[in-house]
């Protein structure tokens, strides 16, 4: 993973945000240990306070539980809820970024819901 | 958190051993003065001579006299550069406080003068020899000196040495703290003698001073005065410095 | 327990005050960065935390204890700055070697290591070495002792790009297998903040801001848009910074304390948001006074 300084996002939101990917992916499986905030520390070339901060979001939301002692794992529904929130927030803002464009090219709704169709198949098509 | 427990002897004996490490300049310096003093001291120091028709003879004494004269002055001096700024700074460098970097100086000091002491005797022993080698001459030994004598001769060397790195060791920090005396201390030395040779009286303040150890007879107060004199005037030193900043 | 406690801390020189009734606590083992500009008190209030300087009125603990001619702080804290004096007779390999003497934690493997690898000569005075070498050799020395309070002010003076980058790892790794308190001085934020927990700006020898790293990043946002716009926008508003740019447009570096509605109706007049680097907001944070250098030119 390659930190983007420049980025409008924290450090640590980007941490977690690449977690749910790993997880996502099934990089790392559920019940299987995450990384420490001190391996993430050294990978990442940050503060161990700073990578605990992005542990901790996940852990709030469930998708990392802690063992005493033993450090986070990822949790069973841990797919599951990445997904539901992703659908709420990042696919829900980024739909309203594409509509708002529309609005100011003086797309109409039909056009852009072709146009997605069209991105669909060209996706379907290319894999 | 694990925080490291100190002792003052302890920092104060890592100082000094930081010291006989950074201050072996000095002793590179006391080895050429000592070069330098029997080479004057060759010359000897008075003589006479005379003689008839049949045979004439010249005498010369020689001393160890300028070899002291340059020690002291040594002494002296080293004390007044420890005081130095840089030097004093140096100390900060790592584990110090005011009284073990005090410490570590005046035990520093105590040993240079110790080996002062120890290489002026050798130095006064090499100048007899270089004498007798170079004038091609028969030994004759005015006083022919007792151990204990030699012990004491040792001993009043070191004394005297360490009294005058305590002399420095003022005159340095008074400097420091301000350098209006750089003016006042020779103005107050050259004008007591002035005064005295304009008054026309015999003795001098500075004379004074030096009789009170000079014309003690008993080695034990001999000791007790220097001792005592060194360690008031390292005492007002330290007292001086406690004004200055010790690290900026 | 606090490692370093300043209370209402002031440093006068004759009539300038260097720390202005300074107040801060830093907690044990985190990795704090002090910015401020030049003359904001940094040094200063370093050399105080160290014990080198005594507070002219105050409070000041380190470990519980005031540091001025304290040999336990003493002997427990390592201030590394340029101008650090080390005896002229020793060579760096003696420097070390009297370094381990003095600190109870030092770790002359590690010492060595880094020497080696920065390509130090260990015959080498101290005072022959240039500039960045000398920062080099005085950080390696900042990190092996391993002092419960390190200090290092304005560390990378001199270093090149390279160095600087392989010091912070260095620092970043050393601190994470065996945590303690550092205080890091810079100006040069964008290269320390990634390995920053906390971060202290000085401002004319007060305490501006003491708070995490990661909470700078959302402490200001930028607006910007038309000059009209902005202007009416911006009451109610605390500003940081404004300047006029070309085109009649302007940009404005606010406190966010904004909700997602006001963005939204902000955003429907035309006005655009971004993020501000922690480096540049620091500098608009710290400005003597509104505007900047445009302002010099713009006046005549």
């Amino acid at each position: 993973m390659i930190l983007n300084s420049e980025s409008m996002k924290p450090i640590y939101v980007q941490i977690a945000e690449w977690l749910e990917t790993e997880i996502l992916g099934e990089s790392i499986k559920s019940d299987e240990k995450v990384y420490s905030q001190y391996q993430l520390a050294e990978m990442l070339n940050i503060n161990p306070a700073t990578a605990a901060k992005g542990l901790n979001i996940l852990a709030d939301e469930n998708i990392l539980y802690k063992k005493r002692g033993l450090g986070m794992f990822v949790s069973a529904e841990a797919k599951k809820i990445i997904a539901v929130k992703r659908r709420n927030q990042t696919l829900k803002s980024l739909v309203a970024e594409l509509v708002r464009e529309a609005e100011h090219l003086k797309v109409t709704e039909e056009e852009l819901i072709a146009m997605i169709q069209e991105a669909k198949r060209e996706l379907k098509g290319d894999s | 958190m694990y925080l490291t427990k100190v002792s003052l002897l302890d920092v104060v004996a890592k100082q000094f051993r930081f010291k006989l490490k950074s201050f072996r300049g000095m002793f590179t310096s006391l080895m050429l003065l000592q070069v330098m003093a029997i080479l004057f001291s060759l010359g000897g120091e008075g003589g006479g001579g005379g003689g008839s028709d049949t045979f004439s003879y010249d005498m010369k004494f020689y001393s160890g006299n300028i070899i002291m004269a340059f020690m002291l002055i040594w002494a002296f001096i080293s004390a007044i550069v420890v005081t130095t700024q840089a030097y004093r700074y140096d100390d900060y460098a790592f584990v110090a406080n005011r009284l073990s970097s005090h410490l570590a100086n005046i035990l520093f000091l105590g040993w240079a003068s110790v080996i002062g002491g120890v290489t002026f005797a050798l130095a006064s022993q090499s100048l007899k020899l270089s004498v007798l080698f170079l004038k091609d001459r028969e030994f004759i030994e005015s006083h022919p000196l007792t151990l204990l004598q030699m012990t004491e001769g040792l001993a009043a060397t070191i004394l005297y040495l360490f009294l005058f790195t305590a002399i420095g060791y003022l005159v340095g920090m008074l400097v420091q703290w301000n350098k209006i005396f750089m003016i006042i201390l020779p103005g107050l030395l050259f004008g007591s003698l002035f005064l005295n040779v304009l008054l026309g009286s015999e003795s001098t303040f500075v004379i004074d001073i030096g009789q009170f150890f000079v014309r003690e007879t008993s080695f034990l107060l001999f000791t007790l005065k220097v001792l005592l004199a060194s360690a008031l005037t390292y005492g007002i030193a330290a007292w001086v410095s406690n004004s200055l900043e010790v690290r900026k | 327990m606090s490692v370093l406690e300043f209370d209402s801390v002031t440093k006068a020189y004759g009539r300038k005050k260097a720390l202005d009734n300074l107040s801060f606590s830093l907690g044990e083992n985190k990795i704090t960065g002090l910015i401020g500009r030049n003359g904001a008190g940094k040094t200063t209030m370093l050399k105080i935390a160290a014990g080198f300087m005594k507070e002219t009125s105050g409070d000041v603990r380190a470990f519980g204890e005031h540091p001025f001619n304290n040999l336990m702080v003493s002997a427990n804290m390592i201030m590394i700055d340029n101008d650090m004096n080390m005896p002229t007779a020793l060579d760096l390999e003696e420097i070390m070697a009297s370094a381990a003497d003095f600190y109870h934690n030092w770790d002359m493997d590690l010492a060595k290591k880094l020497f080696d690898y920065f390509s130090l000569n260990p015959r080498q005075t101290h005072t022959g070495l240039s500039k960045g070498m000398k920062n080099t050799f005085n950080a390696i020395l900042g990190l092996a002792s391993r002092c419960p309070l390190t200090i290092f002010d304005e560390p990378t003076n001199g270093m090149d790009a390279g160095v600087r980058k392989d010091f912070y790892r260095a620092l970043l790794k050393d601190y994470i297998a065996y945590p303690r308190t550092i205080i890091i001085s810079s100006h040069h934020l964008s290269e320390v903040e990634d390995i920053l927990e906390d971060i202290l700006l000085l401002k004319d020898g007060q305490q501006f801001l003491h708070m995490p790293v990661e909470e700078l990043r959302e402490y200001a946002v930028v607006v910007s848009g038309k000059e009209e716009a902005i202007n009416s926008w911006l009451r109610g508003h605390e500003v940081f910074h404004k300047s006029d740019q070309a085109f009649g447009r302007s940009y404005a570096v606010i406190r966010n304390d904004l909700t997602d509605d006001q963005i939204g109706v902000a955003m429907k007049s035309g006005l655009e948001f971004s993020t501000i680097s922690n480096e540049d907001l620091c500098l608009y944070l710290t400005s003597q006074e509104k505007g900047g250098i445009d302002d010099v030119f713009n006046k005549g």
